[in-house]
């Protein structure tokens, strides 16, 4: 299985193992009682394709969904831990207190927690990828209609034009 | 360059260091770095001044402030996001350091006596402040990764800066074109160079205690370079598998290894039984989600090791599409499938090595390497120096 300048043909390969592993899972997922539809192996492959393309091709700082929740303060998880306080003369010695004594003691729980948010910012993202994903194939698939429709009057039309 | 040692470890440091001393081979080199040896704290630890190391001239300044990792931490998370205005991203490029003022004073005062001034790593201190600086002469080697790093919005304009650019793949490249979104001053790619390997020596392995067949790790054994995720794939697939051969690990841990038969971490291994765990693997494999060049792959590639890399890295994938010189994976599946693919059909193997290795003999020995960039250095518009740079500490 060799490329045209004789060299082994990875991209032949990998698309093998990828086949083999789709074919893997397909079969676990149903036998753990996935949707029907998945015993089509078309089907299968279109979703997981769909759903690769939102996994490990987008990039998840440049989505839609964030932009159009611009004005909402409140989608967002925030992670770094800001400090702050309104009050003007004991402000100062309650912001010490919570910086440099509260805070290291209760550092371990602090990281714990941001790790698990940051992890969490992850799922959001990559879920808003999905439906992107989702978004942008339905939105081929309307063009697609409106052009095939357009297309059939168009050819309707024609005939009715030659008759 | 941020830190500069032949003690230093790490991908960019020894890319600056080798290729330093082969230009010294042709030019008068100076490396202009700072006090510190360790990247997390940048705690001064080299005396300031002007030293010799080999054919080089090297010029420390002390760092003034240490880094703290929480502090960094937090203004990361907050700069990442976007959206923070311009002082709160140059103080982020101050926190990551090592903040060393006396440099960029040297480089302001200096920075017209040197023909060209080559940057290491767009991330530190001494490259964010220092290109603009002397613009007209410097050639910054970005070293960019897919991290978030490269999203910092000063970067679109930071780019442009450098009289030119050479990167270490042409994802990189790509990567660092697409977040700049400008036209950018002349660029190259070059990677770094290898000699041919070193006979093996058989004693060597057989002083480990190894014995073939085995997979093989190679570098620093931590989270950031995918390591957690390479132990589970492995010690499941250990535990499936009737054909599982060791997977022996060699480098540095900075996270605990699982304890299993079938895993050998041999800590810091020297450069002789290096090659020979090279020489005789049966194939590398290269967890790492973000790389800018991999010299690991590379130096496996120069032994017709054939490779199983993460394909959620593009340099890492990149290369082996380009050498055809392994397999890439995104999952355990995959990962199984690609390891089970390479030892069981040896014939395959062989010839990915072997495909690995025509790759490395037409990219990535010296003499091509240091020609491209000597050519390219060569031909860079930029004005001629004043003055004979005489450093004084």
């Amino acid at each position: 299985m060799a490329d045209q300048a004789g060299r082994p043909n990875v991209a032949r390969l990998m698309r093998e193992i990828e086949d083999q592993v789709r074919q893997q899972r397909r079969t676990r997922l149903l036998a753990r009682g996935a949707p029907d539809e998945y015993r089509d192996a078309e089907i299968f492959a279109i979703v997981e394709d769909v759903l690769h393309r939102a996994v490990d091709q987008r990039d998840l700082e440049a989505l839609l969904i964030p932009e159009l929740l611009d004005a909402d303060e409140d989608w967002e998880l925030q992670l770094p831990l800001r400090f702050e306080s309104h009050r003007r003369t004991t402000g100062g010695l309650i912001l010490f207190v919570k910086k440099r004594i509260l805070r290291p003691l209760m550092h371990w729980l602090y990281e714990y927690s941001l790790e698990n948010f940051r992890r969490q910012r992850r799922v959001n993202r990559l879920l808003f990828a999905s439906i992107e994903e989702l978004a942008l194939e339905n939105a081929k698939l309307k063009q697609d209609i409106a052009e095939l429709k357009d297309g059939g009057i168009a050819e309707r039309t024609g005939r009715q034009g030659h008759a | 360059m941020h830190r500069f040692g032949a003690d230093i470890a790490g991908g960019s440091e020894g890319h600056c260091r080798v290729i330093a001393e082969r230009l010294a081979e042709r030019h008068d080199i100076t490396v202009i770095t700072t006090t510190a040896r360790d990247h997390m704290t940048w705690r001064n630890e080299y005396p300031a001044g002007v030293s010799e190391a080999g054919a080089l001239t090297v010029h420390r300044f002390p760092v003034v402030r240490q880094r703290s990792i929480r502090d960094f931490a937090d203004i990361s998370t907050r700069v990442f996001r976007g959206g923070e205005p311009a002082a709160v991203q140059e103080e982020w490029f101050r926190m990551n350091g090592p903040e060393a003022p006396g440099l960029l004073a040297y480089l302001e005062a200096h920075g017209h006596e040197y023909d060209r001034i080559l940057f290491w790593s767009f991330r530190y201190y001494q490259s964010f402040f220092g290109v603009p600086l002397v613009a007209e002469r410097a050639v910054l080697l970005p070293t960019a990764e897919e991290d978030p790093a490269i999203r910092i919005g000063l970067l679109n304009a930071y780019f442009t800066k450098p009289a030119g650019l050479v990167y270490l793949t042409p994802e990189e490249q790509e990567l660092v074109e697409r977040y700049s979104g400008r036209p950018l001053p002349p660029s190259c790619v070059v990677g770094s160079g290898l000699d041919q390997p070193p006979q093996p020596s058989t004693g060597a392995l057989i002083s480990t205690g190894i014995a073939r067949p085995y997979v093989l790790y190679l570098g620093r054994i931590d989270p950031n370079k995918g390591c957690a995720t390479l132990l589970r794939f492995f010690t499941r697939w250990a535990k499936e598998s009737t054909r599982a051969v060791p997977l022996v690990m060699a480098g540095p841990a900075n996270m605990a290894i699982p304890a299993d038969d079938r895993i050998r971490a041999l800590g810091f291994v020297d450069p002789v039984v290096r090659e020979a765990l090279l020489a005789n693997a049966s194939l590398i494999v290269i967890p790492s989600p973000f790389e800018s060049l991999s010299m690991v792959l590379l130096e496996a590639w120069n032994h017709c090791v054939p490779a199983l890399v993460n394909a959620r890295c593009r340099v890492l994938k990149g290369q082996v599409q380009r050498a055809a010189g392994g397999l890439y994976y995104r999952n355990y599946d995959e990962f199984v499938r690609g390891l089970e693919t390479l030892l069981r059909d040896a014939t395959l193997a062989q010839d990915l090595g072997r495909s690995g290795h025509d790759y490395v003999e037409r990219n990535y020995r010296w003499s091509h390497v240091m020609e491209t960039l000597e050519q390219f250095l060569e031909n860079l518009a930029v004005p001629a120096r004043r003055t004979i740079a005489q450093p004084s500490s």
